[in-house]
């Protein structure tokens, strides 16, 4: 890799990441099943920020993103906005919301948009952090918005999921419902100079003390944080490294690949899937669904 | 959808706050199927050119409405080839007089338009343009 | 590059709707209005005119703006139109000293004085009043995010001409609400921009009590795109909002309100410019006494200035912008304005030239001196679609009005970026109108010419020698100052920013003494109050 450092991009090396980046957002489940493996790269530590429209998770990402490059860590970020629906075109407001630490070498960001995908990822979204990864950068963010299955995608891709909430606001019952908190390994209530803030973060502690990381010896930490005021940044910080000290002696390789390895394959599954459905006419429909069924199973199988 | 799959940069360059029209824009952009970066006001040539590249846009739309153009753009265009952004289509809006259209144009500017201008033909030139690569 | 579109179908009749939407009667008739509403010039809530003698009092103050190059270049022009006629100066910065950055700043690079004139230091304000009589010229500045400072400036000016500060009189828009939403030219974030203009409109009450300390702005966000009802709906909730710091801060409203001015624009639709003027005079009458107790006639009394032109005029065919800006000047005199604005022919794409801006000084004395309408005061009073309309724009303006106060009020929709977003898209869709040819505009959408021609008569050039200029004054300060001096002002300046309830005022003024740049000024409030992060949300 040209870099001068780990993580440090030179003009040339940015300029192959964003293309490659660009590629991979546009290429087929087809093309990637044809293309070569990826080479195993050092996994970089990578944290996943993710919560409801609105709350602040770019401009907390901005602030940290901000901090850690001042430490001297490379940071190579990737920003997933959601696509409209009715034109497929999309606003990618996220990174401008982020990038204050944009002049620093240390610091790569990147939009893409959710397209037509089903869980509010884009299209090979595992092939893309990899990439980033062969970068060497010491952490990698991925940042969503929380919609459909998005919060349990991101948590098969990152060490660590950080879910940020707002206080007044439905967010904590929509949380329960969607079982969303079993997700996170952090949570942050975000705007906490509101006035709702500590109430929501008494809520989200108690259900939290339950929930399934109990069980495997992690304590859900749930933190106010103000990005107006700095607030709560040193705490979250202080958070993010003792969650990744608990990965390191709780989590081997072997288990982190397999699980990004799984959502890999079913990701490519489940496009390549639609793929056959949406070939199907309303004539085919008629058919009895064991004979669909083969069809579809047959259409899989050619690459 | 016209621009299906493109990728542009809405960029608000200099001190100029007139941001209505670049917001017309990236707005009429996306409709049309494109993936839109609004940069907001107040950005460096070399900050335009940095984002451009990470983003890996297929261009970048400068709105300048402070008579500052021919500056911008020339910036612009420079940070942009020494980012190794120099593939990347650079389109003008904004108060352009007819006499500055050909120096923009010499300096690298793909496109200029103005605000009398509607917006399917903005779109659509932006589609001719994004197309000759 | 600039296609042609295909021709439109003729307009061939004037649309039934004004452009905010209201549908006009075909005819106006007498039941439709409420007599006893309209009331009496002079008298609250002042729907008629807040003079009982209207014009025959006092003229409206031809106003035209103007500003570029260097300090030197600018006072030339002023003594120019002084002596075509002008009544009073209205002075355009650059946008470096709009947004507080010295013309050696990397951001200002390639916008000194290309927009207005630049300001660095006390020195640039002595050239630029050199032989003018600020005693008995009426100057106001468009300046906002450092109009604190350029204020302090121009006071700092008139002390060392041993001007007594009672006798000044002029505006600084000091506007910073509208910045956020419609202009750009912001700096700090909100809350403290608002309690720098509590210190300055305070102050001026105290020191300058004939000049007008804020002019609070429908001009930027009715460019942007929005309707003549959302312009005053929008102005009069930031209104608001700084009657709320101000008497939060322990102001007066009966004193403060004296000094409260407003501006706007004058666009073509004759009859709803007119009516948004009337109503929006009576409505903020009415909700001073209401909701803040305000009992003096003359603290309730809502003046206003206004720009003729702006986003109405076009590029093509532009002499035709000289007929547009007559019927706005008509417009506005029929409104009641205290101070008009004529743009210029070529005001659309560049800056205008001794020709353009002569005629457009011209229109506003034509107006005022051949065509007799300011003779009478409101002429227009009584007339059944006047009142109607006047009632109509009214509700309109409550509504939009009621809609920021459930967002939160004006200034949570701006830190959230929720009035942006609404103006962006109000102007979308104005765009697509016009686009269509639904909403006319002569020579651009209609009656266009088949092949561009070259209209113009003349073009202004900037002189490129005038940065320089600029730029060598700028060093030559910096190195012949009192450096001490500088310092102690910028570091009580400093101290009393991380207060809440220091008046700034005194401290800029000592600081534009001592020759402190605008630049150091601003970075000293930045280093204690931060930037302002524009929330871009489309």
């Amino acid at each position: 890799m040209p870099e001068s450092q780990a993580g440090v991009l030179d003009a040339t090396a940015r300029r192959e990441l964003a293309r490659e980046i660009s590629r991979l957002a546009r290429a087929s489940a087809q093309s990637v099943l044809r293309a070569a493996p990826i080479a195993p790269v050092p996994p970089a530590r990578r944290i996943g920020f993710t919560g409801p429209p609105g709350v602040g998770k770019s401009t907390l990402v901005g602030k940290l993103v901000e901090r850690r490059a001042a430490q001297g860590v490379s940071v190579g970020v990737l920003a997933i906005d959601p696509a409209s629906p009715y034109s497929k075109g999309a606003i990618l407001g996220d990174r401008i919301r982020m990038d204050q630490a944009s002049g620093d070498p240390r610091v790569f960001m990147r939009s893409v948009s959710s397209r037509d995908s089903q869980d509010g990822m884009c299209n090979n979204v595992a092939d893309i952090l990899c990439a980033m990864e062969a970068h060497h950068f010491n952490e990698i963010v991925l940042e969503t918005v929380g919609v459909g299955q998005a919060e349990h995608a991101v948590k098969a891709l990152v060490d660590t999921v950080v879910l940020l909430m707002q206080p007044e606001t439905g967010d904590a019952i929509q949380a329960l419902k969607a079982g969303i908190l079993e997700v996170a390994d952090i949570i942050v209530v975000s705007k906490s100079d509101l006035h709702g803030a500590p109430k929501m973060r008494e809520v989200l502690a108690s259900t939290v003390r339950f929930g399934a990381q109990r069980a495997v010896g992690w304590t859900v930490p749930v933190l106010g944080v103000s990005v107006e005021t700095g607030k709560g940044l040193d705490e979250l910080e202080a958070a993010l490294t003792a969650h990744a000290a608990w990965v390191a002696a709780n989590r081997t390789g072997a288990e982190t690949q397999a699980r990004r390895a799984c959502y890999r394959v079913q990701d490519l599954v489940l496009r390549r899937l639609d793929d056959q459905l949406a070939a199907l006419s309303p004539a085919d429909y008629e058919r009895p669904v064991a004979e669909l069924y083969q069809r579809v199973l047959e259409g899989l199988q050619q690459t | 959808m016209s621009l299906a799959g493109k990728r542009i940069l809405i960029a608000k360059p200099g001190l100029d706050g007139h941001d209505v029209g670049a917001k017309i824009i990236a707005l009429a952009l996306r409709d049309a199927g494109a993936e839109v970066i609004y940069t907001g006001l107040r950005k460096s040539p070399q900050y335009i050119a940095r984002v451009a590249v990470e983003e890996d846009v297929d261009a970048v739309g400068l709105s300048i409405l402070s008579g500052s153009h021919v500056d911008l753009v020339r910036d612009t265009v420079r940070h942009l080839r020494e980012a190794q952004g120099g593939n990347i289509k650079i389109f003008v809006g904004g108060t352009i007089p007819q006499e500055d259209v050909e120096p923009l144009m010499s300096s690298g500017a793909a496109g200029v338009f103005n605000a009398s201008q509607r917006i399917e033909d903005v779109v659509a030139e932006v589609d001719r343009l994004l197309d000759d690569a | 590059m600039n296609k042609p579109h295909t021709e439109l179908a003729e307009p061939n009749q004037p649309s039934l709707k004004t452009p905010s939407g209201i549908e006009a009667p075909e005819v106006a008739t007498a039941d439709m209005v409420h007599p006893e509403g309209i009331g009496a010039p002079g008298e609250y809530p002042f729907t008629r005119g807040i003079f009982d003698n209207g014009y025959r009092g006092r003229l409206w103050t031809f106003r035209q703006y103007s500003g570029f190059g260097s300090a030197e270049e600018t006072n030339e022009r002023y003594k120019f139109l002084i002596n075509q006629g002008q009544t009073g100066l209205s002075v355009a910065l650059d946008l470096p000293t709009q947004c507080g950055y010295d013309p050696t700043d990397p951001m200002a690079s390639s916008e000194v004085g290309k927009v207005g004139v630049p300001i660095a230091t006390l020195a640039d304000a002595e050239i630029l009043f050199d032989g003018l009589d600020l005693a008995k010229l009426s100057t106001s500045f468009t300046i906002n995010g450092t109009a604190a400072i350029i204020y302090a400036m121009y006071l700092a000016v008139a002390d060392k001409r041993g001007i007594p500060r009672a006798k000044l009189t002029g505006t600084i828009q000091n506007d910073i609400l509208k910045e956020y939403v419609a202009r750009g030219t912001w700096i700090f974030p909100v809350r403290p921009s608002m309690r720098l203009i509590a210190d300055s409109v305070m102050y001026s009450n105290e020191q300058t009590p004939r000049f007008n300390p804020i002019s609070i702005a429908g001009a930027h966000v009715r460019d942007a795109g929005c309707t003549a009802v959302e312009e005053m709906a929008y102005t009069l909730a930031n209104a608001f909002a700084y009657v709320d710091e101000l008497v939060r801060r322990g102001g007066d409203p009966n004193a403060f309100a004296k000094r409260l001015s407003f501006f706007f624009y004058v666009h073509m639709d004759f009859f709803e410019e007119i009516c948004k003027f009337r109503a929006a005079r009576r409505y903020w009458a009415k909700q001073l006494k209401a909701r803040y107790g305000v009992t003096d006639d003359k603290a309730l009394m809502f003046r206003f200035g206004v720009v003729c032109g702006g986003s109405s005029l076009t590029a093509e065919q532009p002499y035709n912008n000289i007929v547009r800006v007559g019927i706005e000047n008509m417009a506005a005199v029929f409104g009641g304005a205290q101070s008009i604005f004529t743009c210029a022919f070529d005001e659309a794409f560049q800056i205008p030239t001794e020709t353009s801006a002569e005629i457009a000084l011209r229109t506003q004395q034509i107006v005022a001196y051949e065509s007799g309408i300011s003779r009478t005061v409101d002429p227009l009073g009584g007339s059944y679609y006047v009142e109607w309309l006047t009632d109509r724009m009214e509700e309109e303006m409550e509504k939009v009005m009621a809609e920021i106060d459930e967002y939160g009020g004006t200034v949570q929709a701006i830190e959230d970026g929720y009035l942006q977003m609404r103006i962006a898209r109000r102007a979308l869709e104005r765009k697509l109108d016009t686009d269509k040819g639904d909403r006319v505009v002569v020579g651009v959408n209609h009656f266009r010419h088949e092949e561009e021609r070259n209209e113009l008569g003349e073009v202004f050039r900037m002189n490129p020698e005038a940065v320089k200029t600029v730029v060598e004054r700028y060093h030559h300060v910096k190195a012949t100052r009192d450096n001490a001096a500088v310092e102690r002002t910028l570091a009580a300046l400093a101290a009393a920013s991380a207060t809440d309830d220091v008046n700034l005022m005194p401290l800029l003024v000592d600081c534009c003494h001592a020759y402190a740049t605008v630049g150091e000024m601003v970075d000293t409030l930045k280093r204690e109050w931060g930037e302002f992060e524009e929330p871009v949300r489309l």
